[in-house]
């Protein structure tokens, strides 16, 4: 399975955008996390915003099983939870 | 193509730039220590454009090509547009400390793009093409433009016409059939030597008799008869001292100003986007300073994350992060810079579409903010100060704090009495106190005050300019008539 990732431009996050990926994928081996990129297609799709604005654009991406957005390191458990049901 | 900071550097090996400083010429100004730190700058707008973690930002799509551009070199397409261009600079200012001076050329690009397309439209000339050819060049190339406005002026109560030296407003010498002759110069250019290109606009409104002064073009930095004259900036010196890395505060990052001069410079007619249409002078203006105020709202708000981060490491290291007054400085710093953030962000979420397509920001609101800005700053700093205390203007140099020679009865060493006498608390060492105090000497008053405090007071116009177009855009009478209703005041 292969998840693009799509960082927000990080003008003042809350918390470790890079550090909260690391933790995300450290769960999935089999997972490849991969930065996104326009005319490839993902199966899944990661947006990662450093606040609640969430401002990162993705519409620009292919995704299979559609996106999942974070914005609060206090979300990392329940992005764990939905990569798991959609594997 | 987007280019990596460090090829941007050695794009810049490649122009013929002519550089002064001290009364001498500067053969090597990439790698003249005085200059370099400004170029680092401009270098780190690359390379997050390459960086996953803040391309959202730094990147967008360009609507004349299609490809992926730096945003430095977008015109603005959307109010989101608008609003990350303010958060694009509020992360260069907290990733540098300094002014990283590109924001100039992308205000002049989305300004000039509008102006000239209702120039032709009244005069059916062909300005806003050479504009477009002149901007996908940019873009392809990835290039640097100083957007240079400011001239000289001379006389503040005369108009450029009459001038007693028509040079110190940029002007039109010689009209050719394939371009024009220009000379004058533009003052404070920021970042005028890190740049590629420069597109030249007219500082002001202009009347019938000051046609010739009503001109804008594009020219390469090393253009014939073009050449910069070195702004120097306080405790600029230090750069060029051996042993000094420490007190520089910021040695890696800095800003840069010059006064450009043009002496009989020749511009091809498709380099020409304004020349001698002067009823549109005011307009280029008005727009460029409108974004331009508007990019205060995120590229100081950057710095002043640094600011109130080396306030706060400074109480810390000195012993003193729990005491209340301290913590309250520190929210009152936080309020003030993030309340300039909200008039960034306030008067692009409010922006309109041009007539050319692009767009710009809420005149009255943009206005506000970089009035706003021409104060808080100066208070963000007067608190950074009391909180990290005198020591950061009276401390011995890095190489005392590094000497061996000795002077204590004991046999102390000059290193050794400083390191003991400037010692605090445990949660550092002395030369990590000695660090951050010298940064906040570099943000309050050093090198990059110039571009934290009086960048802030005159840039983008100085605060009577920001209060008459709050005057024209206040709309007073609407509000009296608000007051009459609900008084029962027919």
């Amino acid at each position: 399975m292969k998840c693009g990732v799509r960082f927000c431009g990080g003008c003042n996050p809350r918390y470790d955008r890079r550090e909260a990926l690391n933790q995300i994928e450290s769960q999935f081996k089999d997972i490849d996390f991969v930065n996104a990129a326009e005319g490839v297609p993902h199966d899944l799709l990661l947006v990662i915003g450093g606040c609640s604005n969430c401002c990162a654009s993705y519409e620009q991406f292919d995704t299979g099983a559609g996106v999942l957005k974070m914005w609060d390191k206090t979300h990392i458990d329940k992005i764990l939870d939905d990569i798991q049901k959609r594997k | 193509m987007l280019m990596t900071g460090a090829q941007y550097i050695e794009s810049l090996r490649k122009l013929k730039t002519r550089v002064y400083m001290f009364g001498e010429e500067i053969e090597n100004w990439v790698d003249h220590p005085i200059i370099r730190p400004s170029i680092n700058c401009v270098a780190m707008t690359y390379d997050l454009a390459q960086d996953p973690e803040y391309a959202d930002l730094m990147t967008a799509k360009s609507n004349l090509t299609g490809e992926t551009v730096n945003r430095f070199s977008h015109l603005h397409q959307s109010t989101d547009d608008l609003r990350k261009k303010v958060k694009m600079q509020r992360l260069l200012g907290q990733k540098t400390g300094s002014c990283f001076q590109r924001c100039v050329g992308m205000d002049a690009f989305n300004a000039v793009f509008s102006t000239t397309f209702e120039t032709d439209k009244k005069y059916g000339t062909n300005y806003h093409e050479n504009f477009k050819n002149f901007l996908m060049e940019v873009q392809k190339n990835d290039w640097v433009v100083d957007g240079a406005m400011t001239d000289p002026k001379g006389d503040r109560g005369l108009a450029p016409h009459a001038q007693k030296d028509k040079d110190l407003f940029v002007h039109i010498v010689e009209r050719r059939d394939d371009g024009i002759v220009v000379s004058g110069a533009k003052a404070h250019q920021t970042g005028s030597i890190n740049s590629h290109w420069h597109i030249i606009m007219p500082t002001q409104s202009m009347r019938e008799e000051d046609k010739d002064f009503a001109v804008s073009f594009a020219c390469p930095s090393d253009i014939e008869g073009m050449y910069m004259i070195y702004g120097r900036q306080s405790c600029d010196t230090r750069k060029l001292e051996e042993g000094a890395e420490i007190d520089l505060g910021n040695a890696k990052f800095g800003g840069q100003e010059a006064l450009v001069v043009f002496d009989n410079v020749f511009i091809p007619n498709k380099y020409i986007f304004q020349a001698g249409e002067y009823d549109f002078a005011g307009m280029m203006v008005e727009r460029f300073a409108g974004y331009h105020r508007q990019s205060y709202g995120g590229c100081k708000v950057g710095v002043g994350d640094v600011v109130i981060g080396a306030a706060a490491l400074a109480a810390e290291y000195n012993g003193a992060q729990k005491a209340s007054h301290v913590k309250d400085k520190l929210i009152e710093m936080t309020h003030l810079n993030e309340t300039l953030y909200c008039c960034g962000i306030a008067c692009s979420a409010e922006g309109w579409q041009t007539e050319a397509g692009n767009y710009q920001i809420d005149l009255l609101l943009a206005n506000v903010c970089k009035q706003n800005i021409t104060r808080f700053p100066y208070e963000i700093v007067r608190l950074a100060e009391d909180i990290a205390g005198g020591l950061m203007v009276t401390m011995p140099s890095e190489k005392d704090f590094k000497s061996d020679l000795k002077v204590g009865r004991n046999g102390e060493t000059i290193g050794e009495i400083c390191n003991k006498f400037f010692q605090a608390s445990p949660a550092c060492t002395t030369e990590e106190r000695m660090r951050v105090l010298r940064l906040l000497e570099n943000l309050c008053l050093g090198a990059a005050a110039v571009g934290y405090r009086t960048e802030s007071m005159h840039g983008a116009g100085s605060p009577q300019a920001q209060r008459i177009m709050i005057s024209r855009q206040g709309n007073i009478e609407g509000k009296k008539a608000l007051a009459k209703a609900i008084a029962g005041i027919k």
